[in-house]
This record gives structure tokens, sequence and C-alpha cells, in this order.
């Protein structure tokens, strides 16, 4: 966690998985736990950026899985694709997706800008698990 | 008249309306999107909001791919209506003002986006309409009502 003593209400915390393909990010609010994958005995875990790469191959058996809460309050497991850390970040520095990319990257909610200057994506678990449902509750893309 | 700025992407000349220029910047810093399109691969930051990212080299087929990290040494952001796109780009040109009967219609890509052709420097340039581009990717109204 940062130390500041900037008001909290405009800090938002966020799970941090620093996967080499894209970094990530969900809402902590939106995660149950964190569990290594072996562990996860429910439906197979998804990848979220399946996409752009294939999911680099664990070193050992340390890999874990972020289990969020979706549509409906069912259970989601997200491949973590790398090391994972909590951190809060000021509201500000997450930025909602423009409005282009809307139709083709619904399970993205925003990018971050880190400290850095860096960025990462911001996943909505609701869209990943059900992207039709997350359109019909979240019609805008500013959802973040 | 009509005032453009042209651009170059691997060795290929490309015209945009200089209206549409807001900012000519250095390399940019974008992530990509793991479904995204081609034609816009990513996003990035800029004046303190999230704008698409553009690879005209894709849709061109000037070049290679965008990928992120890297981008081009220049980026152009472009504003088309509501909305703002960053276009990395090798090089920007002098920009030009030239008669209306010198743009003359495209003869080597029948894209929507490519709304003309002229000379630059013994260049063929196309003349590219991003609005065009835009248009195909802005969600239906009535998916996403407000």
């Amino acid at each position: 966690m940062f130390l500041t003593n900037k008001p909290t209400a405009s800090r938002v915390a966020m799970v941090h998985v620093q996967d080499p393909r894209v970094r990530w990010n969900v809402r902590a609010a939106q995660v149950l736990r964190i569990v290594p994958a072996a562990d996860w005995r429910a439906a197979p875990p998804i990848d979220v950026l399946a996409a752009l790469a294939p999911a680099p191959a664990p070193h050992d058996d340390t890999l874990r899985v972020i289990i969020v809460r979706c549509a409906g309050g069912h259970e989601t497991a997200l491949v973590a694709g790398g090391p994972i850390s909590v951190a809060d970040v000021e509201s500000g520095d997450v930025l909602p997706l423009p409005i282009e990319l809307a139709r083709t990257a619904l399970e993205i909610s925003a990018i971050i800008v880190a400290a850095d200057a860096s960025l990462s994506l911001l996943l909505d678990p609701l869209a990943i698990a059900t992207p039709d449902a997350a359109l019909r509750e979240e019609p805008c893309p500013s959802r973040s | 008249m009509r005032s453009f700025v042209p651009i170059t992407i691997d060795a290929t000349w490309i015209a945009v309306d200089i209206a549409t220029v807001r900012e000519i910047g250095g390399p940019l810093t974008w992530i990509a999107l793991p479904t995204a399109s081609a034609a816009l691969p990513g996003v990035t930051a800029w004046r303190g909001r999230a704008i698409a990212v553009a690879d005209l080299a894709a849709l061109l087929g000037a070049g290679p791919r965008l990928a992120s990290p890297t981008a081009r040494v220049r980026t152009l952001y472009l504003q088309q209506g509501s909305s703002t796109l960053a276009v990395p780009v090798d090089t920007v040109r002098e920009p030009l003002v030239v008669p209306d009967e010198d743009v003359r219609a495209p003869r080597s890509r029948n894209d929507a986006f490519c709304t003309g052709e002229l000379d630059v420097e013994g260049h063929t340039t196309l003349v590219v309409d991003l609005g065009v581009l835009l248009e195909g990717h802005r969600p239906a109204a009535a998916s996403v009502p407000h």
C-alpha cells in the first residue's frame, strides 16, 4: 500500500497482476479470494489476455487464479499470469475507455496511469463472465 | 483550397486534413487491448483521458503493425468529432495548402477511408479520413443507450 495524506475517498484499491503480456488490474472489492490454480476445481480459469498471446508457462506450481464476483454473484477464476500485488490508485488515474473501443474491448473498462506514466488495464469481471449482461447493466463505457 | 499535413509510414505517404490535427508528439506509450481490432489495436492516455490508438500501417498494409509498447517516432493526435485518435507515424512533413482540383479520386485504393489522392514532393499521397474509420467502431445507438 502507498502511504499518502490525500483523502482516501479518491483512492481505489486494486489487485494488480504483472502479466508479461500486459499488466492488468481488477478492483479489490470485486475479488473474492486468490488461490493456487491447483486448488480451483470449478470451471477452467479464464485467461483474459489469451487473444494477445498464450499465457506464460509457470516455472513451478505457484500459478494462482483470482476469483472474482461476476454477474449474478457467480464466481469466475482469472488466470494470474504474473506476480500479484495490491495497491491503491487515485481515481483520477483511472481513465475510462473511449467509446470507439467499447465494442471490441468489452472486458476492459479503463486504463490506469501509473506515477511513471506506464499504463495497465482495468478489467470488468461482469463483462468477462457475461458480456451481454454487462452491456445491459452498464451501457456507458465510462463505467469506472 | 484544402490544407493537409502529409505523413509517412514506412514508404507510404498519407495526408490528413490539417483541421483534425490537435497535436504532433513524439513516440507513444500505449497498451494493447486483448480483443481489439487491427485498426484500433490499443489505447493511450492523452490530456487526462483515454484515447484509441489507430494503426494506419495495419489499415493500409504499410509496414509492420504496431506492437505494444513500442510505436513509431512521431504521433499525430487527431480530432474526429467527439473522438480523438493517436496515430503513430514515421515522419511528419510540412503542412501544405493545395487547390481543390489537385485532389483527385484515389486510384490506388478503394477503401472508404481513402477519400482522395494528391502528389506531395513527387510521391502519390493518400488522403485519409479517419472519421470514416471511426464510424465502424462506434457502438450502435440502440445497443449503447445513455
